[in-house]
């Protein structure tokens, strides 16, 4: 029986030890993948396989298939063959007339081998996952710099309009506003374009002209301004950053993104490293993608282990009881993972895994509608202090209007959650009001301490749960947050 | 067979003393590792080059390579040697495998097996590209049946994949291309196979798991080099 064997500089027919004919690839790592991908035609060899009418035994699996498909008589090797062919091979190259001796055979099948590795390089980079992860990076890094500088220009421009740093939450408020210059120059105007709904351009107005801030000489100004300008590029880019994520998302990984919304589909695709990685992981894994630390932390210390890393962010369980978030998290790391499979294996969209995981939360919702024992008594075990927070915590003081607001908000979401596909199509004032809230995040999620407070807070509306917290103890903490 | 390779590390072995793998050479005031640059003037990992006598040495720092602080733990043995054929799992950007290629020479041959092209990218263009003896190989070493470029059997196999089931991994391709009697050097990353248990215990759990196919010949911490990770030295029986 002839043999047809594969290798990395050509295709040779043997009959035992002798060579009957040899097909060398002109591209060995191009010709090579192709028949290893079974897309090669490889006439030739077909046609001379054709004309001697023997049944073959071949090396390779694809080579067999695509020799089958072509109806030529052929079976794949014994393993015994096989292993001797793995053994010999520098040398059934020379034989094949490949390469002229061994050390020939050696160096042009180290070039394949280079010639390989690099296409598969550069494949890789240009897979849009990749390319996803470093969007959403690139945003949260984005964030992390705007909230940084902002802190900054509103201590600056605080100096000599103080009064502004209570009314404006938003960042790219602010640095409009700062862009118009000194207070002097603050017309209704500047407000109304930096957008503010009229009650406020109002307050704004006449603040401005009651304020106890000091003067700005102009060069400070300038240079405040140039803070201001780069905020608002940022926020530009951010936005840029957002809709392209959003749009990659959506062509690379539907299913994902309508289970896990765009951006925090990005962010676990970041965590994971790519989407085929993804689809690879326990849903138990996913879960907790994120939390890396507090899951390593249990496991050593045997503490509480983590519900949600950056699921947490997921509108079902950022809006749900505190009590149901770990299974609301678990629901849906459960379909994000069969999702990332249908995005990877499968095509386009499939609703029906929304629509179940919508049915889950329901249920979760309904059945633990009330939380247990253990779940009021729970300590509060992930507890961070120090650190470098922001002076922020003094601020949120103020906010009781957002706290209340926000009770709203997460109803909102709830019945949001429900036409998750509407909410797709109003996309655009939707996200506007989102980069609003993310940029709050950013803040909110640095200081955790003071966020828990505050949550603390919100938790006494709902149930009046944890009055016993002794509430100058809370203050003090705030104070502490406000110095930094 | 065993006493072929089995080495005595003399830390005064100066370089006079003929040491055909690796060397000791005196650097500021110290013995320190190194290897014979098999590609002089070039610099992998920003390792000092020395040159003492017209040849050229690259220092080899045991707080970058494992297999250098496995050195400098008393491993007795060194089946590293010119002309050697080795199938590496774990090239990473080739800070250990660099070392293996000087010592194996023009006449030996390195299979750096690494599945992530990230790294394989800085691996290929600052390693392999300029070592004629390593056959780059960017496969997953879980599928060794579809390694391509791989030929013939090894004499060592080393690995370094850091994954929870790597010991398994590295037998089955053990079992493709270690030739029999040959050596196998496996990293244990013991934090990352199950981060509850402790260190010395994974060591043997996964010890244990070679015994019936090779010869434990010796378990190595690395520390003060590398914290929380070991190499076994095993002999395959085939
Ligand atoms: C700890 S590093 C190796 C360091 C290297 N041995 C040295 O000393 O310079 C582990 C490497 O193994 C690679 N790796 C992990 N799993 C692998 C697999 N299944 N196949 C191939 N490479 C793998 C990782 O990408 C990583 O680069």
């Amino acid at each position: 029986m002839y043999s047809v064997i594969l290798t990395e500089l050509g295709i040779s027919v043997f009959d035992d030890e002798k060579l009957e004919k040899a097909f060398s690839f002109s591209n060995p790592v191009k010709e090579y993948l192709l028949v290893k991908n079974k897309e090669s035609k490889l006439n030739e060899l077909i046609n001379y396989l054709i004309s001697i009418q023997r049944g073959v035994s071949v090396s390779d699996e694809s080579l067999l298939a695509i020799l089958k498909k072509n109806n030529i008589d052929s079976q794949i090797m014994e393993d015994s063959e096989l292993e001797r062919i793995q053994a010999s091979k520098p040398q059934i190259i020379v034989d094949s007339g490949f390469a002229s001796n061994p050390q020939d055979a050696l160096g042009k099948l180290r070039d394949f081998a280079l010639g390989l590795s690099s296409s598969k390089v550069t494949e890789v980079s240009e897979s849009p996952d990749l390319h996803i992860i470093q969007a959403i990076n690139s945003l949260d890094e984005i964030d992390k710099i705007a909230n940084a500088l902002s802190s900054r220009l509103r201590e600056w421009y605080g100096l000599h309009f103080p009064e502004l740093d209570n009314v404006i939450d938003s960042i790219n408020g602010y640095a409009q506003i700062v862009m118009a210059g000194k207070r002097e120059s603050l017309t209704k105007q500047v407000f109304e374009d930096a957008g503010f709904p009229e009650s406020k351009v109002e307050m704004l107005s006449l603040i401005s002209t009651k304020s106890r801030g000091g003067d700005i000489s102009d060069v400070n100004l300038a240079i405040v301004q140039s803070i201001a300008k780069q905020i608002l590029d940022f926020h530009d880019l951010r936005k840029k950053l957002e809709e392209h994520v959003e749009s990659e998302m959506e062509t690379i990984a539907p299913n994902l993104s309508a289970i896990l919304g765009t951006a925090v589909g990005a962010r676990i695709l970041g965590r994971a490293g790519s989407l085929k990685r993804l689809a690879s992981l326990p849903a138990s894994t996913i879960q907790v993608l994120g939390a890396e630390k507090a899951l390593f932390r249990s496991l050593k210390t045997g503490s509480q282990p983590p519900k949600h890393g950056l699921l947490f962010q997921h509108a079902m369980v950022h809006a749900a009881p505190r009590w149901q978030r770990g299974k609301i998290a678990r629901a849906i790391a459960a379909k994000a993972v069969i999702a990332a499979r249908v995005d990877v294996y499968g095509e386009g969209l499939n609703n029906t895994l929304l629509e179940k995981l919508n049915v889950r939360v329901d249920e979760i919702g309904k059945k633990y509608e009330n939380p247990t024992e253990k779940d009021i008594r729970r300590p509060e075990s992930f507890r961070r202090d120090g650190g470098n927070f922001r002076d922020r915590g003094g601020r949120r003081d103020d906010r009781g209007g957002r706290r209340d607001d926000r009770g709203g908000r997460r109803d909102d979401r709830g019945g949001r959650r429900d036409d998750r596909g509407g909410r797709r199509d109003d996309r655009g004032g939707r996200r506007d009001d989102r980069g609003g809230r993310r940029d709050d995040r950013g803040g909110r999620r640095d200081d955790r301490g003071g966020r828990r407070d505050d949550r603390g807070g919100r938790r006494d509306d709902r149930g009046g749960r944890r009055d016993d917290r002794p509430s100058s103890n809370k203050n003090k903490k705030r104070k502490q947050f406000g110095r930094r | 067979m065993t006493d072929q390779v089995q080495i005595k590390i003399k830390r005064e072995n100066s370089l006079e003393e003929d040491n055909p793998s690796f060397f000791w050479i005196k650097s500021e005031g110290q013995q320190k590792l190194a290897t014979e640059n098999l590609v002089p003037g070039n610099q992998v990992y920003k390792e000092k080059l020395i040159i003492k006598k017209g040849i050229e040495y690259r220092l080899w720092d045991p707080f970058r390579s494992k297999l250098a602080a496995a050195i400098m733990n008393e491993l007795e043995y060194f089946p590293f040697e010119n002309k050697t054929k080795v199938l590496y799992l774990g090239a990473s950007t080739g800070t250990t495998v660099s070392h293996i290629s000087d010592i194996v020479g023009p006449s030996g041959i390195v299979f750096a097996v690494e599945h992530a092209s990230r790294v394989a990218r800085d691996f290929l263009d600052r390693v392999a590209a300029y070592r004629k003896n390593i056959m780059p190989i960017l496969q997953d070493a879980r599928r060794p049946k579809e390694y391509f470029s791989v030929f013939g059997k090894v004499d060592v196999v080393y690995v370094d994949i850091a994954q929870p089931d790597q010991t398994e991994i590295a037998i089955d391709n053990c079992e493709m291309f270690l030739k029999k009697g040959g050596y196998f050097f496996l990293v244990i990353k013991t934090r990352s196979i199950d981060v509850t248990k402790s260190p010395k215990k994974i060591v043997e759990e996964e010890t244990q798991k070679l015994q019936s196919r090779f010869e434990v010949l010796q378990s190595i911490d690395l520390h003060p080099y590398d914290k929380d990770h070991a190499i076994v030295i095993a002999k395959f029986r085939g």
